[in-house]
C-alpha cells in the first residue's frame, strides 16, 4: 500500500511537469491544428538561458527565470515567422509544417550540441530538493512539490488569460475557427505569435523543471514526445484535457515501472495512444473530429 | 570503384528501396505514415534471426523479412487505416515506436537493446542492385496500372472514389502492406550491409527521414522519391566527417524546403518523355513577346 | 523553375564526382584509427580520449614516430551509436587504410565491430571495453584481430563482489542496470555470480534504458522497500548521477552506492553531495604518482583538467601499446601488428604493466577502489580477487 503511494505520488509529479508542456502543444494545435514537433526545442532553449544566466552571468534564479521564459516565448516566434508563416500562407497542408517542425527541432536540438557540446550540465540547485516526508507513508521532494505548485500557477494564470482577456478570447475564437476569427477583425498574425509565445514560455517552465531534475543536455527534448502522447489522449486542442492526459501518463508510467517493469514503461506509453486513437480518437476532452477528407 | 564508393551506393539503393514504399503510402495513396522505420526494423531482424541462428540462405531470408513486415503491416493495419489524415500520423508514430520497443525487449529472440551482430556480410553491390532493379520495376508498373489509378483516387477525393465503387479501404491497406514489404527488404539488406542491427536504428528519426525524402522529392513523383533519396544519401555521407554539423544542414534542409518548395523537387511530375516535352513546351512560350497572347498550360 | 531543376541535376553530378576522386594525397605517414564518441551520451568520455590520444601522437612524433614516419591519427565520432562506429570502421578500413584502430570505449561498440574489424584484418584495441565477447566469440574462440587494455569483467564483477561483501560487509545487495548496454549485462552477471558465491543476496535485480531514462524513482523505490544496504551501479554515464541524486531525494540515506569502471569526474556536477562517500572498482586511480606526469602534459596542452581519468588514462596507454607493436612489427602490416599485439610481454605502460593472455585480455591486472570524497575521487585501495 505505502509503494502504491509512493508510485502515485511519483507519478503525479512527473505528470504536473508533462502538463506545463503538453498544454503549449495543445495550445499551438487547436489554433493551427498541426502538432508543432519543435516544442521540445524551446524548452532546451529556456533551459540553457536558464543556465547560462544562473551560471555566467550569476543572477539569482527569479532573473534567470524570467530571462529563460522571456527567451523561449520569443524563440518560439521566431521559428513560427521563419519556418511556419511562409508555408502557411502558401498551403494548407499541415503535412509540410509537421515536417518543418520536425526540421526545426532538429536544427534547435544540434545547434544546441555545437554551442554548448555534448557535455552535461546540471542546474545549480536553486530549487530545493531535499526529502519530504509525507504523514510517514511516503518520501516526496520538496521539488516535486514545487514543481507542481509551478505547474498549477502557470496553468491557472493561463486559463485566466484565456478567459478574462481579450486577447485570450480571440484565441478561444480562433480555436474554434480561424478564418472566421480573422473575418471578424482579428489581426490573425499577431494572434499566432502571441499563441507561440505563450506555448514558449511554458515549455521553458517544464524545461527548467526538467533541468533541475534531472540533467541539461541538447536532446532533453526528446521527452516532448511523452507530453504529445498526453495530449493526444487528454484530446488534441483542449487545454484541461492535456492536463488530465499528463497526469494519466504520469501515473501509468510510474506504476507500470514500479509494479510491472521499468522496461515496459514506454511500451505502455504508445500503447495507451494506440488504444486511445483506436477506441476514441479526439481523446477524453477532445471535440469530435470532422471527417478530412 | 573503392570499396568506399560502394558501400555509398549500396546505402543509397537501399534507402531508395524503402523511400519507394513510403512513396506509395504516402505520395500516391495518401496516408502519411511516420512509423516506417518499425517495418524495416521487423524485416532486418527476420532475415538476420534466419541467416544466423538457422542458417537461411540470404535470398530467401530476405524475402521472408518482406513478408514478415508484410504481416505485421497487416494486422495493425487494418484497425488503425480507418483513421484519417493527421490521426493516422500520429497512430504510426506510435505503432513504429512500439515495434521498436517491442524488439528491444524481447531479449531472448533479438538480444534486446544490445543490438544484433555477427549479420553475414551478404549485401553485396550486385546483390543490392538486383533488388533494387527488380523492386523499382515492379513500382514503376504498379503505379502506372488500375492499381496505381484506384491509389491516387483514394488519395485525390477518398469519398469520391468510395462513390465511384472503389473499395477504398481494400485499397489502403494493400498500399500499407506493398510498402511495408519494400520498407522490410530494404531492412534486411541494411543488416547484411552493416552486419549488425540494433532497435535504435529504426528510429522515429529513421521514419521521419523516410517520409521527409518522399516529401523532398515530391509527393506523387515516383522518380522525385529515388532523386530525393540519392541527394539525401549523398549529403548524409559527405558531411560525414563534419558529422556534428550533419544534423543541423539534414534539418535546415528539411525547413528550407518546405518554406521555399513544398511540393518537392518533381511536384507530381515524373522524370521521363513527357516531362521534358512540357519542360521544351515552357521554354518556347517564355520566348513569346509578351501581350502575344497566352498559353494554356 | 527549370534553373532550379538545372542546379540540382549540376549538384548531384558535382557531388557525385567529388566521391569518385576518392582518397586525398597518400602521405608518407603510419596512420592509426580512434573511435572517439565526440558527441552523444558519451561525450564527456570521448572528448577526453581524443585529447589524450593526440598527446600520445604528439609524444611519438617528436620522437621521430614509428618505423621512421610520422604518425597520423585519423578520428571519428562514433556519436555513442554502435551504427556509427561500424560505418566508422568500414571508412577507416576501405577509405583512409589505417593499419591499426584504437577505441571504442564501450563493449557493445566493439562487439559490434568486431565482426568486421576481424573480416578486414586489422586489429583494434578496446580502451574500456570490458565485456569478455569483445576478444573472444560465442564459440569461445579467441578473435585474432581484437584486443584491449583494461581489464575485463568476470574480474571486475568479481571486484565488485569481493569488495561489496568482504570488505564493506554488506550483503543485501539491489543491481541497477542498463539494459542496453553489453557492458552493464555482462558486469551484472559476472558480479551476482561472484556476489552469490561470497554469502551475498540480491534483493532487487532492475533495470532501465540509459539514454531514455531520466527518472528511476519507481526501481528506487522498490530497492528501498526491499531494504537493500548496498546498491550496484555497473552502468556509464549520466544515469548514474541521477540514480544517486533521486535516491537520496527519496530519502534513502543509508544505502551506500558501488559502481564500475563507469566513473567520471563530471558526475558530480549532476550527482552533488549524494555521491559522497560512494566507491568504484577501477583501472586506476587519478592521484597515482605514476601518472603525475601524464596529467602535467595533459593541463600544459589542453588547459583543462583530465577529468574522465579513466577513459583519459586507457586511450592514452592503449596508444602506446599500438606503437610498442608497430615497432615490433618492423612493417606497417595490420596483420604483423595483431601478431605482434598478441605476443605483448612485460610491456611498461603508464599506468600498468601489460601482458596479452591468449583472449587478448591483459593478465593479472591489479583493480583499484577509489572512493568518492569531498567533491573528486580519490585512491582508497587495491584489491585483487580471491
Amino acid at each position: 500500500m505505502e509503494t502504491l503511494l509512493q508510485q502515485t505520488i511519483n507519478g503525479l509529479s512527473l505528470g504536473s511537469v508533462y502538463a506545463l508542456i503538453a498544454v503549449g502543444y495543445s495550445l499551438v494545435y487547436s489554433i493551427l491544428l498541426f502538432s508543432n514537433f519543435a516544442h521540445g526545442g524551446f524548452l532546451v532553449i529556456g533551459g540553457y538561458i536558464c543556465y547560462f544566466t544562473l551560471k555566467s552571468l550569476g543572477f539569482n534564479i527569479w532573473v534567470a527565470g524570467l530571462a529563460s521564459l522571456v527567451g523561449a516565448g520569443f524563440s518560439a516566434v521566431l521559428t513560427e515567422k521563419l519556418a511556419y508563416k511562409p508555408i502557411r500562407e502558401r498551403t494548407n497542408v499541415t503535412l509540410y509544417l509537421l515536417i518543418a517542425s520536425m526540421g526545426m527541432s532538429i536544427v534547435i536540438e544540434n545547434l544546441f550540441v555545437i554551442i554548448a557540446g555534448g557535455r552535461f550540465r546540471a542546474l545549480p540547485a536553486v530549487i530545493p530538493t531535499h526529502p519530504v516526508h509525507l504523514f510517514g507513508v511516503a518520501t516526496t521532494s520538496a521539488f516535486d512539490i514545487i514543481s507542481l505548485l509551478a505547474a498549477v500557477v502557470f496553468l491557472g494564470a493561463l486559463q485566466l488569460f484565456l478567459v478574462k482577456t481579450k486577447w485570450g478570447l480571440a484565441i478561444r475564437a480562433a480555436a474554434y475557427d480561424l478564418r472566421i476569427a480573422g473575418l471578424m477583425g482579428v489581426n490573425v498574425n499577431l494572434l499566432i505569435s502571441i499563441v507561440f509565445f505563450v506555448a514558449g514560455l511554458l515549455a521553458a517552465v517544464g524545461g527548467i523543471f526538467l533541468s533541475v531534475r534531472y540533467t541539461l543536455y541538447p536532446q532533453l527534448g526528446m521527452i516532448t514526445i511523452k507530453a504529445f502522447v498526453a495530449a493526444v489522449i487528454g484530446g488534441l486542442g483542449s487545454l484541461p484535457g492535456a492536463v488530465v492526459g499528463s497526469l494519466i501518463l504520469g501515473l501509468s508510467e510510474m506504476l507500470t515501472a514500479g509494479f510491472i517493469s521499468s522496461q515496459l514503461r514506454d511500451l505502455v506509453v504508445f500503447s495507451l495512444l494506440i488504444i486511445t486513437l483506436l477506441v476514441r480518437p479526439q481523446g477524453l476532452f477532445g471535440k469530435n473530429i470532422s471527417e478530412k477528407v | 570503384m573503392s570499396g568506399y564508393t560502394e558501400g555509398i551506393i549500396i546505402l543509397l539503393c537501399i534507402n531508395a528501396i524503402a523511400a519507394m514504399g513510403v512513396s506509395l503510402l504516402t505520395g500516391f495513396t495518401g496516408i502519411f505514415s511516420l512509423g516506417h522505420a518499425g517495418y524495416m526494423a521487423v524485416g532486418a531482424y527476420t532475415t538476420a534471426i534466419l541467416t544466423v541462428e538457422y542458417g537461411v540462405h540470404y535470398v530467401p531470408a530476405i524475402l521472408l523479412g518482406g513478408a514478415m513486415a508484410m504481416v505485421v503491416a497487416y494486422v495493425i493495419g487494418v484497425p488503425t487505416l480507418k483513421l484519417m489524415g493527421d490521426y493516422y500520423a500520429i497512430a504510426s508514430i506510435g505503432l513504429g515506436e512500439a515495434i521498436r520497443l517491442i524488439l528491444e525487449n524481447w531479449q531472448s529472440v533479438t538480444r534486446g537493446a544490445r543490438g544484433y551482430p555477427g549479420i553475414e556480410g551478404y549485401t553485396t553491390l550486385y546483390v543490392t542492385l538486383a533488388f533494387f532493379a527488380v523492386m523499382a520495376f515492379g513500382m514503376f508498373n504498379l503505379i502506372h496500372s488500375r492499381f496505381g489509378r484506384a491509389f491516387k483516387a483514394c488519395r485525390d477525393d477518398y469519398i469520391a472514389a468510395s462513390l465511384l465503387g472503389f473499395n477504398t479501404a481494400r485499397y489502403r491497406v494493400l498500399s500499407l502492406v506493398i510498402s511495408a514489404f519494400y520498407c522490410g527488404v530494404a531492412g534486411a539488406l541494411l543488416g547484411g550491409f552493416l552486419s549488425f542491427i540494433q532497435p535504435i536504428m529504426f528510429d522515429m528519426i529513421k521514419s521521419t527521414e523516410l517520409t521527409s525524402v518522399v516529401v523532398f522529392g515530391g509527393l506523387g513523383s515516383m522518380s522525385g522519391t529515388l532523386i530525393g533519396a540519392s541527394v539525401i544519401t549523398l549529403v548524409t555521407e559527405l558531411f560525414r566527417p563534419i558529422s556534428q554539423y550533419r544534423m543541423l544542414i539534414y534539418g535546415a534542409i528539411l525547413v528550407i524546403i518546405m518554406v521555399l518548395r513544398p511540393e518537392g523537387i518533381m511536384g507530381q511530375y515524373e522524370l521521363g518523355p513527357r516531362l521534358f516535352r512540357r519542360l521544351k513546351d515552357k521554354f518556347s512560350s517564355q520566348k513569346r513577346e509578351p501581350g502575344e497572347g497566352r498559353s494554356s498550360s | 523553375m527549370n534553373l532550379k531543376r538545372a542546379g540540382i541535376i549540376l549538384l548531384v553530378s558535382v557531388l557525385v564526382l567529388t566521391l569518385g576522386t576518392g582518397a586525398a594525397l597518400a602521405a608518407d605517414t603510419i596512420k592509426i584509427g580512434y573511435l572517439a564518441a565526440l558527441t552523444g551520451d558519451w561525450a564527456a568520455y570521448g572528448q577526453t580520449e581524443e585529447k589524450t590520444a593526440l598527446l600520445a601522437v604528439d609524444e611519438i612524433n617528436a620522437q621521430g614516430g614509428l618505423l621512421g614516419k610520422q604518425v597520423e591519427l585519423v578520428v571519428y565520432d562514433f556519436r555513442t551509436r554502435a551504427e556509427d562506429a561500424v560505418n566508422a570502421v568500414r571508412r577507416l578500413a576501405e577509405e583512409d587504410k589505417v593499419v591499426g584502430i584504437v577505441g571504442a570505449n564501450g563493449s557493445g561498440i566493439n562487439i559490434a565491430t568486431a565482426p568486421l574489424v576481424n573480416r578486414y584484418g586489422i586489429p583494434q584495441i578496446g580502451t574500456v571495453s570490458t565485456n569478455p565477447f569483445v576478444t573472444v566469440d560465442k564459440n569461445g574462440k579467441v578473435r585474432p584481430y581484437s584486443f584491449r587494455v583494461c581489464f575485463t569483467d568476470p574480474y571486475q564483477g568479481k571486484l565488485i563482489a569481493y569488495f561489496s561483501a568482504m570488505e564493506l560487509k554488506k550483503m543485501k545487495a539491489a543491481i541497477l542496470y542498463d539494459v542496453g548496454s553489453d557492458y552493464s549485462q555482462g558486469l551484472r552477471e559476472f558480479f551476482m555470480k561472484s556476489y552469490g558465491e561470497y554469502g551475498g543476496e540480491v534483493v532487487a535485480d532492475l533495470g532501465f534504458r540509459a539514454g531514455q531514462d531520466v527518472d528511476f524513482r519507481a526501481q528506487l523505490t522498490e530497492i528501498r522497500d526491499k531494504q537493500a544496504d548496498v546498491l550496484i551501479l555497473p552502468n556509464m554515464g549520466k544515469e548514474m548521477a541521477l540514480i544517486m541524486k533521486q535516491a537520496r531525494e527519496l530519502g534513502m540515506d543509508e544505502i551506500v552506492f558501488v559502481g564500475g569502471d563507469g566513473y567520471a569526474e563530471f558526475m558530480w556536477e549532476i550527482a552533488g553531495d549524494s555521491m559522497e562517500n560512494s566507491y568504484w572498482i577501477n583501472h586506476v586511480s587519478p592521484d597515482d604518482p605514476a601518472m603525475a606526469k601524464f596529467f602535467a602534459d595533459y593541463k600544459a596542452k589542453y588547459n583543462d583538467e583530465c577529468k574522465e581519468f579513466v577513459n583519459g588514462i586507457l586511450g592514452y596507454d592503449a596508444m602506446y601499446m599500438m606503437f610498442d607493436a608497430i615497432e615490433r612489427a618492423g612493417e606497417a602490416d595490420p596483420k604483423l601488428i595483431a601478431k605482434a599485439l598478441s605476443e605483448t610481454k612485460d610491456l611498461q605502460l603508464h599506468h600498468a604493466v601489460i601482458t596479452m593472455d591468449e583472449f587478448h585480455n591483459p593478465l593479472d591486472k591489479d583493480g583499484i577502489i577509489i572512493i568518492a570524497k569531498d567533491g573528486h575521487g580519490q585512491f582508497y585501495m587495491k584489491i585483487k580477487p580471491e
